[in-house]
């Protein structure tokens, strides 16, 4: 059989869910050989593209080709056979196995059971040794560092004989250093008949290793360049934004000159020095892409994490924990609604008044009356699509999940809302509600702060702008007519 | 201080940080690894230390003489042979709290089969069988049917204990021999009759067994994959690792391993005892945990669990001896209240990079 | 498309799957027993009726701490361990000091209820310590709470060195166990436990406390981010669960005026049996105490059909075992369908 030019081809691929159209009409080719970058915002559909090559979601219609033949895989495993591996963020290694056993985990060869020493393995190890010469087979996976342990399951995906791996973000966690070797070896694949589909935000990276680059934007497809013919990275961020009209910021009347959130030297495992005020009343937005530490900041101040540095509230110092948190009149909506933020067996009206039972109770006693009545007042106002309070919250939709979270979190009168990425996953019509209830919050006096990945969210409403990038705070900008999008993107991105 | 300055500062912080706990887990590993044969050892030394004399059990009162060490392992053939499976599945991130009802279940059975005329062969295949049978329904329960573990194996717990108490005859506290039908004397040539080194068939077939497991952990696919699976799931299932099967056949090994307990504690004791196996599986638990095991799975040598069974083997015998009865219960459990912390404190998850 | 909300949502008078599975249990519960009714030889008697719940009031004690617990996810086997060294202590306390050489007739000479405070607050210290390592040092329920059990009622074994105490006892002592509704066979305990349970019930469904111990159970990592301290209310459930097996032992302890070593053996599986027939889940945040209560009915109807069939006691391993498997599949395979 003879290879075909392209080792990938997607025409008109389309995927919907429930109220979104993720991926919409999406068509490019991937050449064999070369390392093919995926770039695009959040939600731009870059990670569901991904999930359909790797079969963990199934398309909703269009072709995909794979050297040549119809692809179509029901499962990661079809896909692992038909040559697909995948780096996701979260690594698939096992650590209290050695590197060796790790490599060769799934192809084993064996006799009556026992495990051969056969020349698969060494060739496996020598296929490892090609890439990174200084691990031993026999160390314990458990005391590699993250950079190292990518490593091996790059070794294991080129081992398994995969001609297309997939890495998703992948130097979130790692060096500099680190990078230069990871790109060696990515450099090293190439000239080995493997084809490398490389999706990372840090445009400076794209230049550097990728040999065409795709751009995905609300689901479609924007472009496919040789990295070549892209002049600069300004040229890839406008392709990136595109013709997004901003909705007109109003800057507002009345701004209040008091702290009320004192940031100071800021630090954990993610997080570097970061140091920043909001004062009160205001709507402070944090922007960033994935791996720039808006979630490990939300979390720090929350008190869920620990950390070093001060965090002063109201002029207090801020004691660790949420329940802390809470007390003192801060709240947060997590990332992950359904794994950290709702009870998902438990109704909506179980949900709602979590965070402020005392306002439903009396003595200790829940009040049914008030608990029902705040619950379908929060409902009214957020719009949660449902016939009746007692629905579980695991019947609902991801939009109106995060509704009822909003509601939890709204119902503890907090007087500093931390909202992170508030509206993923949410339609647009019931974006714009939630944008309007965030700035009707912020007339009411409260002080809002919105870590997002999506510009034009913060853009739109928020009255401050804090950039990060790689657990650093790199830029704080006032909102107005002349903030420059692409220079934030820049800053976002690496640059400086 | 600028930024750069403080972000130095944080940097070589980390770095010391780094070192310190680098060069305390060398340390940690050390003690790890070598622990519990000190542990051993310090048992052995003080029991003979300790005078013994004034107890029969121990002919002239050395815990390190021939009769006494004789005695010693012959009592710990049910533990030696149960607590390595329980290991491996425990490795795999699994429990089976029914393997002391499994074996009561399997002497019962064996000593009926032996007192109602069936030669050895029959005897011995029948009541292997049954502990198959046994194991593959704690794996049906809890891979299949994915009940929680530790409620299935408590449900057959009471399943196997209820039926091998149904089996005793009501008059009686357990399958044994009568006037009228005497229990023949073979019986005991498994368990009890002196074949080599003063030791009986069920001791070097339970030493075999160990071995054979040892093995398989290190050696062999099945361990391997028990490691993975334990470990990280996912990323087993991602490899084309079939896990339900895997650890099905934990649960029949267990079983199988069960059914040779219970032989060798019926064949020693001429009689099968419904409640013979009562608080086996905390001893198992109890040497699985000396032995390094984490309880979430993915670590954990047999080797090392079996060290823990005979520690535990010479608290209890040596225990005996110098404290009534009654200080049993409270003794064993300050024992597995200990485990649990030495546990704690060396199998520890490593802290976030 | 997401619905548009065209009338204000009412307040439903659908069934919550906890209620639901509840009223599954309650008909099993009565198919049961009107099985028992035909194939039992007088078991429909009213004085049999009423011995379901007051020859196990113990259990259902029992029972509230264990499903309580189990609603969070978290086993604890230490109770039946707790029962016996409670009700042991509660008697070595109360023995009249009297200098006898045999040991076990010689206790502290504590009046009573000082004697039982003493006792209490020894159980509770057992639950203390299961908190330590459950919620503090994060080691599985089911392990931590075995050892306790070991603990507890070796304890209990060594003061009564492996018997009982029994002497020297005030008069006091058996008021507690005699007490009860004249003319029936509802003891104080009885009564006890039927308030003990509506107040387990009351907090379960209409307390802040008892909504926080579903929130754990459905999802501890939103319920810390939510503000709860989910290490504090495990400690509290555990203390809770101590306290009410030493309230049973106490109740015991004065019935039998005397303090035995072997008391409650095996309870603390019954208990467990019970809350999973009653349709608690291990999974976490479902299930009720009230279906608990259901649950120790049927259990009670099962053992009393096989005492009445005169299969012999050791049947009751065997039918444990299998009432709760079947509780287990059924409940599921109902939930499924329900869910469609």
């Amino acid at each position: 059989m003879a290879l075909t030019e392209n080792v990938l081809e997607i025409r008109d691929l389309v995927k919907d869910f429930p109220g979104v159209r993720a991926v919409n009409n999406v068509s490019f080719d991937i050449k064999r050989n070369t390392v093919h970058c995926l770039v695009g915002e959040n939600g731009a559909g870059k990670s569901t593209l991904i999930k359909i090559l790797t079969g963990a979601y199934m398309r909703t219609s269009g072709l995909i080709r794979l050297n040549g033949e119809e692809y179509n895989p029901h499962s990661t495993r079809d896909a692992k056979q038909k040559g697909i591996s995948t780096l996701f963020q979260e690594l698939n290694v096992v650590d209290q196995l050695t590197i060796e056993e790790n490599l060769t985990l799934g192809m084993e060869d064996t006799t009556f059971g026992f495990l051969r020493h056969t020349d698969k393995i060494n060739k496996i190890v020598g296929v490892m040794n090609s890439i990174e010469p200084s691990l031993k087979p026999r160390q314990l996976v458990s005391s590699l560092s993250v950079a190292k342990k990518q490593i091996v399951e790059i070794a294991k995906a080129v081992a398994a004989e995969s001609n297309i791996i997939i890495m998703d973000e992948p130097t979130a966690a790692i060096s500099e250093s680190e990078i230069a070797r990871l790109f060696t070896i990515i450099k090293n694949l190439r000239a080995t008949n493997v084809t490398v589909i490389y999706i990372s935000h840090r445009l400076d990276e794209i230049f550097e290793i990728g040999d065409y680059v795709t751009v995905m934007r609300d689901g479609m497809h924007v472009e496919t360049k040789p990295v070549s013919q892209i002049q600069d990275r300004s040229e890839l961020i406008k392709m990136m934004i595109g013709k997004t009209v901003f909705e007109q910021y109003t800057p507002r009347e009345g701004h209040c000159e008091d702290t009320i959130l004192q940031v100071k030297h800021l630090s954990n495992h993610q997080l570097s020095d970061v140091s920043f005020d909001v004062h009160a009343g205001e709507i402070a937005g944090f922007y960033g892409l994935v791996g720039a530490g808006k979630t490990e900041l939300a979390r720090a101040i929350y008190g869920a994490d620990a950390y070093e540095g001060d965090i002063l509230f109201k002029g207090k110092k801020l004691q660790l924990g949420p329940d802390k948190a809470i007390a003192s009149g801060i709240a947060l909506v997590p990332e992950e609604r359904r794994s950290q933020g709702l009870f998902t067996i438990l109704t909506i009206r179980s949900n709602v008044p979590v965070m402020n039972m005392a306002k439903i109770s009396r003595g200790g006693f829940i009040n049914s009356a008030m608990e029902r009545s705040a619950t379908l007042e929060y409902v009214q106002k957020l719009k949660i699509a449902t016939n009746s309070i007692e629905k579980e919250a695991a019947k609902l939709s991801g939009g109106n999940q995060q509704k009822v979270v909003l509601s939890k979190c709204l119902f503890a009168d907090a007087d500093l809302l931390m909202l992170d990425e508030p509206t993923r996953g949410i339609d647009v019509g019931a974006k714009s509600e939630i944008y309007s209830l965030i700035r009707q919050l912020s007339k009411e006096g409260k002080t809002i702060m919105i870590f997002s990945s999506e510009l034009p969210e913060i853009m739109n409403i928020c009255d401050s702008i804090y950039l990060m990038y790689d657990g650093r705070l790199k830029a704080t900008l006032r909102n107005g007519c002349d903030i420059d999008s692409e220079k934030i993107l820049h800053i976002v991105t690496g640059g400086e | 201080m600028n930024s750069q300055e403080h972000t130095d500062v944080i940097n070589a912080k980390e770095k010391t940080l780094r070192q310190q706990f680098d060069q305390s887990a060398a340390v940690r590993s050390v003690i790890k690894q070598f622990y519990i044969y000190v542990v051993l050892a310090l048992i052995v030394l003080v029991l003979s230390v300790v005078k013994l004399d004034q107890v029969s059990l121990f002919g002239r009162g050395s815990f390190l003489s021939p009769d006494s060490l004789i005695n010693l392992l012959r009592s710990s053939v049910p533990i030696l042979t149960l607590s390595a499976p329980f290991t491996l599945l425990m490795i795999s991130g699994y429990i089976d709290l029914s393997v002391g009802s499994a074996m009561s279940l399997s002497a019962v059975v064996f000593a009926w089969l032996i007192l109602n005329g069936f030669s050895f062969l029959p005897t011995l295949g029948l009541t292997l069988i049954l502990g198959i049978v046994l194991g593959s329904f704690n794996g049906l329960l809890v891979m299949k049917l994915r009940i929680t573990p530790v409620i299935a194996t408590l449900v057959t717990l009471n399943l196997f204990k209820g039926i091998a108490l149904l089996i005793v005859p009501n008059n009686l506290s357990a399958i044994k021999g009568s006037a009228q039908q005497p229990m023949p004397a073979w019986i005991n040539d498994y368990g009890r009759q002196e074949v080599f080194l003063g030791l009986p068939w069920a001791f070097w077939i339970g030493v075999l067994m160990i071995i054979v497991l040892i093995i398989v952990q290190r050696r062999t696919l099945l361990g391997k994959y028990a490691a993975a699976i334990g470990g990280n799931r996912t990323a087993a299932e991602l490899s084309g690792i079939n896990a339900v099967k895997y650890v099905w056949v934990l649960y029949i090994v267990l079983g199988l391993c069960a059914a040779l307990a219970g032989m060798a504690r019926a064949s020693y004791m001429s009689l099968g005892d419904p409640l013979s196996g009562d608080g086996m599986e905390t001893n198992c638990i109890i040497a699985v945990l000396l032995g390094g095991t984490s309880f979430s799975g993915g670590e954990g040598s047999v080797a090392k669990t079996i060290i823990g069974a005979l520690i535990i083997v010479c608290v209890t015998v040596g225990l005996l001896t110098v404290i009534p009865a009654y200080w049993q219960t409270v003794a064993k459990g300050t024992v597995l209240i200990v485990a649990v912390v030495l546990n704690h404190l060396l199998v520890r998850e490593k802290v976030k990079a | 498309m997401e619905n548009k909300l065209e009338r204000k949502p009412a307040v439903s008078t659908k069934l919550s799957d906890e209620s639901f599975i509840t009223f599954f249990m309650i008909g099993v519960l009565i198919v049961l027993f009107v099985l028992a009714c035909f194939v039992v030889p007088n078991f429909y008697r009213t004085q049999n009726m009423i011995n379901l719940v007051t020859n196990n009031w113990f259990y259902i004690v029992l029972g509230i701490g264990v499903s309580f617990l189990l609603i969070t996810g978290n086993f604890d086997m230490s109770v039946g361990g707790n029962i016996a060294l409670t009700a042991v202590l509660s008697v070595y306390f109360c023995q009249a000091a009297t200098g006898s050489p045999n040991d076990l007739a010689n206790g502290l000479g504590l009046p009573y209820p000082v004697a039982i405070g003493l006792a209490l607050l020894c159980a509770m210290s057992v639950g203390a310590l299961n908190a330590f390592f459950i919620a503090r040092l994060k080691v599985p329920s089911i392990i931590v709470t075995l050892g306790t059990m070991m603990l507890a009622r070796g304890t209990a074994q060594v003061v009564t060195e492996g018997a009982q105490r029994n002497t020297s006892l005030p008069d006091v002592f058996g008021m507690l166990g005699s007490m009860g509704i004249p003319g029936t066979t509802i003891k104080l305990a009885v009564l006890v436990m039927l308030a003990l349970v509506i107040i387990a019930l009351i907090v379960e469904k209409r307390t802040v406390f008892g909504r926080r111990i579903y929130l754990i159970g459905a999802n501890p990592k939103a319920a810390r981010l939510s503000g709860i301290s989910v290490e504090r209310y495990l400690t509290a459930l555990y203390i809770l669960s101590a306290l009410l097996a030493g309230i049973a032992g106490i109740l015991l302890a004065s019935e039998f005026r005397s303090g035995m070593s072997g008391q409650a053996t095996g309870y603390e599986f019954d208990a467990l049996v019970i809350s999973l027939l009653g349709g608690v889940s291990i999974a976490g945040g479902f299930g009720s105490v009230g279906g608990m209560f259901v649950g120790a009915l049927i259990l009670a109807v099962v053992k009393s059909s096989a005492t009445g069939l005169l299969l012999s006691p050791n049947w009751q391993f065997t039918l444990k075992g299998i009432v709760t498997f079947i509780a287990i599949i059924a409940q599921r395979y109902a939930l499924d369908k329900r869910r469609g």
